[in-house]
């Protein structure tokens, strides 16, 4: 399954006085594990929103496995995503909101009453897989960041997705927390050759997990390739 | 016709160069004396809200002689309340538990009907046509006043106390359908996109995405409705809507006003209690609003 990026541009901003993405071209095979990196409004977390169609095109078409994708549709069944700070409903417990990851495969009548207890089982399972059993049942809003960003990956999993778009899943998270996710992420990627897209800020953290870096800046992409010596490449370039 | 067109064109040159005099006086006070300027800028502002007080004013016509020769009348009003005729304590009780019902099937209506008026009028969930005829639907029910919606009903389906239940209804929608849709619109905007993401239909989202945000901030607002429709509820048995207002109009005028008190006073400790309730509860369910979206 790839994704690919034919000259993409997104509408004029007139905060930034320019287009968000202007005309970015690029191809993620399956099974890659890439990170997205750039300073604040290169474009990276707006990138991540095009692919599922949260942002419409001004220009160009997104494909997902050679199929040129509506950007009105907001659901690409193959694809999940990771927001930063998780953007779960912290009003509701951990399992409920991983079971919101089925309301796609479900009918409104079907949940009007609640999940089918074969979802609530395999919410429960990847919760334990996660290590946050003991926190099914409590309001999300009680967990820690690292806890609330462990439950918003189980929603994505439960949607058994090929491809999972990560949009800064470590901002704000202590140090522990953050390698939690990042490391739950290569996992992921190493076990269930899921193909991962994570936005970050950390070369390091890059380095480390990611196998490419795309490197944005004011909705160009200047560097795209390996991730090894990413500081030197960056100041050279 | 050509001297009229001449004079016309005498008249937009002479407003351009005493605008253009108007903002070169207004830049120089800005930049070279901005204190002078922040001075001027007070100045006005007190001018101004004190013209709008003397405008209001001299609209009312307050005759101040006559307020003070009708002091001795409101002495004598309020003397003749007391003291309060307790004989007719139990059907002040039964007449309180009647507003009581009427405030609660009332704000039950209101809060039914306000629901899907607040989701169609939220600036993040409907379409920008549907929220004009929404807005303009809730403010078309504000702006009828709960006698008239009283009367209304009094005519539809008789004295008592279900046109008083009817009107309270209607005349809630006026007021939640705004709280809820303001509580709606402050929902966080992420947790609304991830779902979307995930495949939610419209409906899912409003059950699992906003109804859950919403709900605490809702409550407190029914809440605080509920207690204000008992008030209402009074006002409203004056046109015959049922209630402890009926009976109290009737013993007023009736220039029965011991009765009167005791129905006031009767009015005066439910008020008081559910006052103090309804407070407790909204704190609680504020404070629980309040943790789950600090930190965002």
């Amino acid at each position: 399954m790839t994704i690919e990026c034919e000259k993409i541009t997104t509408p004029y901003s007139n905060n930034l006085n320019r287009p968000i993405l202007n005309n970015i071209s690029c191809k993620i095979e399956q099974g890659e594990f890439v990170s997205l990196l750039g300073l604040n409004g290169a474009g990276k977390s707006t990138l991540l929103r095009s692919i599922v169609g949260l942002v419409p095109l001004e220009k160009g078409v997104i494909k997902v496995n050679g199929i040129a994708q509506n950007q009105k549709q907001k659901h690409r069944p193959d694809i999940a995503m990771l927001f930063q700070g998780g953007g779960l409903i912290r009003q509701l417990s951990a399992i409920e909101n991983v079971l919101c990851g089925r309301l796609g495969s479900l009918s409104a009548w079907q949940t009007l009453w609640g999940f089918p207890k074969r979802d609530r089982r395999l919410a429960l399972e990847l919760l334990d897989r996660l290590g946050l059993k003991e926190h099914a049942y409590q309001k999300t809003a009680y967990l820690s960041g690292g806890q609330q960003q462990r439950v918003a990956i189980a929603r994505a999993l439960i949607q058994n997705p090929r491809i999972l778009l990560a949009d800064e899943p470590i901002t704000g998270l202590d140090i522990l927390a953050a390698k939690q996710v990042m490391e739950t992420l290569a996992e992921l990627h190493a076990q269930q050759g899921m193909t991962i897209v994570v936005v970050l800020h950390d070369l390091a953290l890059a380095a480390a997990y990611a196998q490419r870096a795309i490197v944005l800046e004011a909705g160009r992409i200047i560097y795209d390739g390996k991730c090894h010596n990413l500081p030197e490449i960056l100041q050279a370039g | 016709m050509m001297a009229n067109a001449i004079t016309y064109q005498k008249f937009c040159k002479l407003v351009k160069t005493e605008v253009k005099a108007m903002t070169k006086t207004f830049k120089t006070l800005t930049f070279k004396h901005p204190l002078l300027f922040k001075l001027v800028k007070q100045l006005l502002i007190v001018l101004a809200v004190i013209a709008v007080y003397a405008w209001a004013l001299q609209g009312l016509q307050v005759d101040l002689k006559l307020l003070k020769d009708s002091w001795p009348y409101i002495v004598d009003f309020i003397t003749r309340l007391w003291p309060p005729d307790l004989s007719i304590l139990d059907i002040a009780i039964v007449r309180l538990i009647e507003t009581i019902q009427m405030s609660i099937w009332g704000t039950t209506i209101g809060a039914i009907l306000s629901l899907p008026l607040a989701v169609v009028s939220a600036r993040n969930l409907a379409p920008r046509w549907l929220q004009f005829c929404a807005n303009f639907l809730q403010n078309v029910v504000r702006s009828i006043p709960s006698i008239v919606l009283g009367l209304l009903f009094v005519a539809a389906t008789g004295l008592g106390a279900p046109a008083g239940t009817l009107a309270l209804g209607i005349y809630t929608i006026g007021y939640l359908a705004k709280f809820y849709q303001e509580a709606i619109e402050s929902v966080d905007p992420r947790s609304i996109e991830s779902l979307q993401v995930c495949g939610a239909s419209w409906l899912q989202i409003a059950q699992y995405g906003i109804l859950p945000q919403v709900l605490p901030l809702g409550l407190g607002y029914t809440l605080y409705m509920f207690e204000y429709n008992i008030r209402a509820a009074s006002v409203l048995g004056v046109v015959g809507a049922g209630g402890i207002g009926f009976e109290l109009v009737n013993y007023i005028k009736g220039f029965e006003y011991n009765k009167a008190t005791t129905m006031m006073l009767v009015l005066l400790v439910v008020v008081t209690a559910i006052d103090a309730l309804s407070s407790k509860l909204r704190q609680r369910l504020e404070a629980s609003y309040r943790f789950t979206h600090k930190n965002k």
